[in-house]
Formats: C-alpha cells, structure tokens, sequence
C-alpha cells in the first residue's frame, strides 16, 4: 500500500517551431494509503496522461510526484506497480498462464504457480489458463491484464480505461467482479475512465477532470458503504451523482 | 481441395506436352529441348553422378552462406538495438554493402580469399542485408502500448529484448529466411561462375559453352527445384509462426 502526493504537476508537449501545448495544468491530488481513486473527464483531457506520468512512463514539466516520499521510477524498477491498460496489452504468443506470470519473468524471480492459479482463478479464467489471448473474448482479456497487474502485489495499481473497448452490460459485469476482487485486500488505487457509473461504483472518491488542459474541477467522495451491490446503482442518491458528474463532464 | 489438385496435375502435363511437340517440331529452334530429352539427362547415371555432386556443391556454399549470412545479420541488428547510438551507422553500412552489386566483388573475392570460399560468401553478403533489414525491422515492431506494460512491470532493456521485442521479430526473420534462401542460390551460383572448382553454376556454364542443351536445362530445372523447395519450407515456417504470434 502505498500514499500518492501529486503536487502542482503541469505537462506540456513541445510542438513544432518551439509552440507547445499544456495537457496537464496545476493538478493537486493526494490517493491516501488504500484507497481507490477514479479520475473522471472526457476524452483528451489528459486523464491518461496524468496516470502515464505516475507510471513514470513521462516526466512532469513542473511539479512533483511521490509515492510514500520515492519517485514513482523507484517504485517501478522495484517491481512495485501493477497496470492494466484499455487494450489488455497480453503478449499474443503467450498462454493466459504465462501472461499472467509474465511480471515474475520481468522481475527475475520464480514464477509462483499457486499465486498464478489463484489469480487466473480470481479472474474466472480458470477454464482458460492454456488459451491464447486471441482464443479469448474481450472481456477475458480484460480480466486476464487485470489478475497480471496484480501478480506482483503491487503497491500501486493504475487502471487506464480498463473497460473502456467494452460493451456496457460486460464492463457493468467487469465492475461488479473488479469490486469482489477488492474486497479481497484493500489497495491503493487510481483509475483513469469516462464512465460515471463505473467511477462512482467502484471508488472511494471521484475526481473530475476539465478538457484540455485538464485541472481538476472538482472531488467527490462516494458516500456508498462496500461491499457494493448491483442495487447500489439503483439508489436515488447515486442517480442525483450520476446527474451531478455528468453535467460537470459536458461543460 | 482434390478438384483444384486434379485440375492442376493436368495444367501441368498440358504445358509438359505443349513443350515436348514444340520442341520437336523445332519451330523453337536448336536450343529448346523436349522434356523427354531432359527428363533422359536425369536417368543417365554419368549425368545424374555428376549433376547430384554439382548440386552437392552449390547446396553446400548456399547453406554456409545462409547461416554465415544470417547469424552476421541477427548479431548486427542485435547491435543496433541494444546499442542505439550505433544504429544509423549501421544502417548505412548494410545498405552500402547491398547498393555494392554482389557480382562485381566476385573477382575481388577470388584473389582476396579463394575460389572455393566464394560462393559461399556472395551468398552470405546477400542474406547479410536481407536478416539484418527483417530483424532490426522486427525488434521494433511490438506495439508501443505491449512496451509501456513491460516498462510499467519495470523491465529494463535486456528484459524487453527477451520477452517482448525477440519474440515480435519472429515473423519477421522468417520472412527475411525466405527471401534470403533464394538470394543465397543465386550468391552461390553466380561465386561458381568466377571458377569454382565444382557446383551447378559450373555446369551450366559449361553445358552452355559446349551447346549441351539438354544437360544445360536440366541443371538449371534443378536449380529452380531446390529454391522452390527452400522457399516452400521458409514459407511453411512463416505461415505456422504467424498463426503463433499474431493478436
């Protein structure tokens, strides 16, 4: 577990002839040890970005970003975060099996059988272990990036969009079984979506986010006790959110 | 399927038997055999002696020069991954040695190594450009999301080569290996007709100063034979590791 600072991170991409434009401006943002962070905004509002630059995948412009006070790069050549991507990112040439104990390979430690199993298990893959990731429909692929973000009982796990390629009925199906996975053990988390069901659902507190370049406008803590229950969507105070975020989302 | 296969057997003897009354006919002239009097060169024993030790030779120069050829092309593109500063260098190095029409280093490799190494090694200067194009090709071809995952989990540099950008380059090899089995028959042969000692490059060259023509064709039929069957088995390869490596 782990405590994300993110303090007054601006981004900006250089263009040609020395222009260059802000994705990213004055964000403040503190994910508390255990807790489940959604960040919500329309598309290209540098939401992504934002998770990209706590992956260490780039460098802020100005700012900075912590994880329990180290450089989000420690924490990943340490082996320490866990990602899942909108696209599942599985190696094609690998078995369900393999991929899911891909980040042991990468780590350079002995694969754990049982840990693999007991993920691939989790994921409701268990039928699957052999198959290739092109034998599987495109919510088991999901399931299967997922159970490998968390081989390595990551400290951080960042999800980009994990469900966004999905239909609504899978991803609501894909939301009820991440949830059961957490209830499992409690961890730090931050998700990047566009989805205010699956945002209020799943995290403790909401984030919205403007259009380019994005700032955070606004946070929300979800007032909703766990475990969360399908019915939970039903509630009329999850409707007047629902209202809330997505009026907030179309300025 | 057995329809298409019919169909096909009896294109062929068709074509067969358009040749062998052209060729009698002589309206093609002196220099066109009938099949008969080739397929005869291949039952000759003194013929098929001398045409199996011919094929032999030049068989033998190809597959040194392939896998010289190859294992220079997948070191170097190797290189020039794991090493970037070096890779514009030696991009323009493999496309130096290749713009160099491989003939003209013949004489050159003649005096310079010997007569008999030379096909061998026109051979292996062909497949050296054709694998180092498909593997420096191949280990940056894995998408840039499969990369951020991996850099994500923290690999580092040896790591990504391993379980990410050596596996994507697979297919890509193995096209190169079937495009290179090909360049490495006509290395060989043309090696040959700089004055190596034996091989078919030889015989044809021989039969034809010598107005053999029947034993000319069948030499060159035999060439033909065994590049197809190379290139039949590298893309047999390739369709079955395609089907392993693709999403």
């Amino acid at each position: 577990m782990a405590k994300v600072e993110i303090r007054g991170v601006s981004k900006s991409y250089a263009l040609n002839r020395g222009d260059s434009v802000l994705a990213l401006k004055g964000i403040d943002l503190t994910i508390e040890d255990g807790e489940f962070v959604a960040l919500l905004g329309p598309s290209g509002c540098g939401k992504s970005t934002l998770l990209h630059l706590v992956a260490a995948l780039e460098e802020v412009t100005t700012g900075s970003i912590l994880v329990d006070g180290e450089a989000p790069s420690l924490l990943r050549d340490q082996h320490r975060l866990g990602i899942a991507f909108q696209d599942s990112a599985l190696l094609p040439w690998l078995s369900v099996k393999a991929n899911v104990g891909l980040p042991y390979k990468i780590a350079g430690r002995p694969v754990d059988r049982a840990r693999v199993r007991h993920l691939i298990h989790l994921a409701g893959l268990a039928a699957f272990a052999e198959a290739r990731p092109s034998q599987l429909s495109g919510g088991m692929r999901q399931r299967a990036a997922i159970a490998r973000a968390l081989t390595l009982e990551p400290t951080l796990l960042l999800l980009d969009e994990p469900f966004g390629a999905l239909d609504a009925v899978t991803r609501r199906r894909m939301n009820l079984e991440l949830q059961q996975i957490f209830l499992e053990r409690t961890l730090t988390t931050l998700m990047v979506t566009h989805s205010v069901d699956e945002a209020l659902f799943l995290a403790d507190r909401v984030m919205v986010m403007s259009g380019r370049p994005g700032e955070i406008v606004e946070t929300i803590a979800v007032p909703f006790p766990r475990p969360r229950r399908i019915d939970c969507m039903r509630l009329e105070q999850f409707h007047q959110l629902t209202d809330h975020l997505t009026l907030l989302l179309e300025h | 399927m057995k329809k298409r296969v019919v169909y096909a057997v009896l294109a062929q003897l068709a074509i067969l038997a358009a040749w062998q009354l052209l060729a009698r006919s002589g309206a093609a002239g002196l220099t066109v055999p009938t099949p008969a009097s080739v397929l005869k060169v291949y039952l000759e024993p003194r013929f098929a002696a001398l045409l199996y030790r011919s094929a032999l030779a030049t068989l033998t120069a190809a597959a040194k020069g392939l896998v010289a050829g190859a294992l220079l092309g997948t070191v170097t593109a190797l290189v020039a991954y794991l090493v970037p500063p070096l890779r514009p260098g030696l991009d323009r190095l493999a496309v130096t040695i290749n713009a160099i029409p491989a003939i003209v280093l013949g004489p050159i490799f003649i005096l310079l190594v010997s007569r008999e190494l030379t096909p061998a090694l026109l051979a292996a200067i062909s497949v050296f450009f054709l694998i180092y194009v498909a593997v420096a090709s191949g280990l940056r071809s894995a998408s840039g999301r499969l990369g951020a995952m991996m850099t994500t989990f923290g690999a580092g540099r040896w790591q990504l080569l391993r379980y990410l950008d050596l596996p994507s380059s697979v297919p890509s090899f193995l096209s190169g290996l079937k495009v290179s089995i090909t360049a490495a028959m006509i290395g060989s042969i043309v090696g040959e007709w700089f004055g190596a000692p034996t091989g078919l490059g030889i015989v044809i060259l021989n039969t034809m100063q010598n107005f053999e023509i029947p034993l000319m064709w069948a030499a060159v039929l035999l060439v033909a034979v065994i590049s197809l069957a190379g290139y039949g088995a590298a893309h047999a390869a390739e369709r079955f590791v395609a089907r392993r490596f693709s999403r």
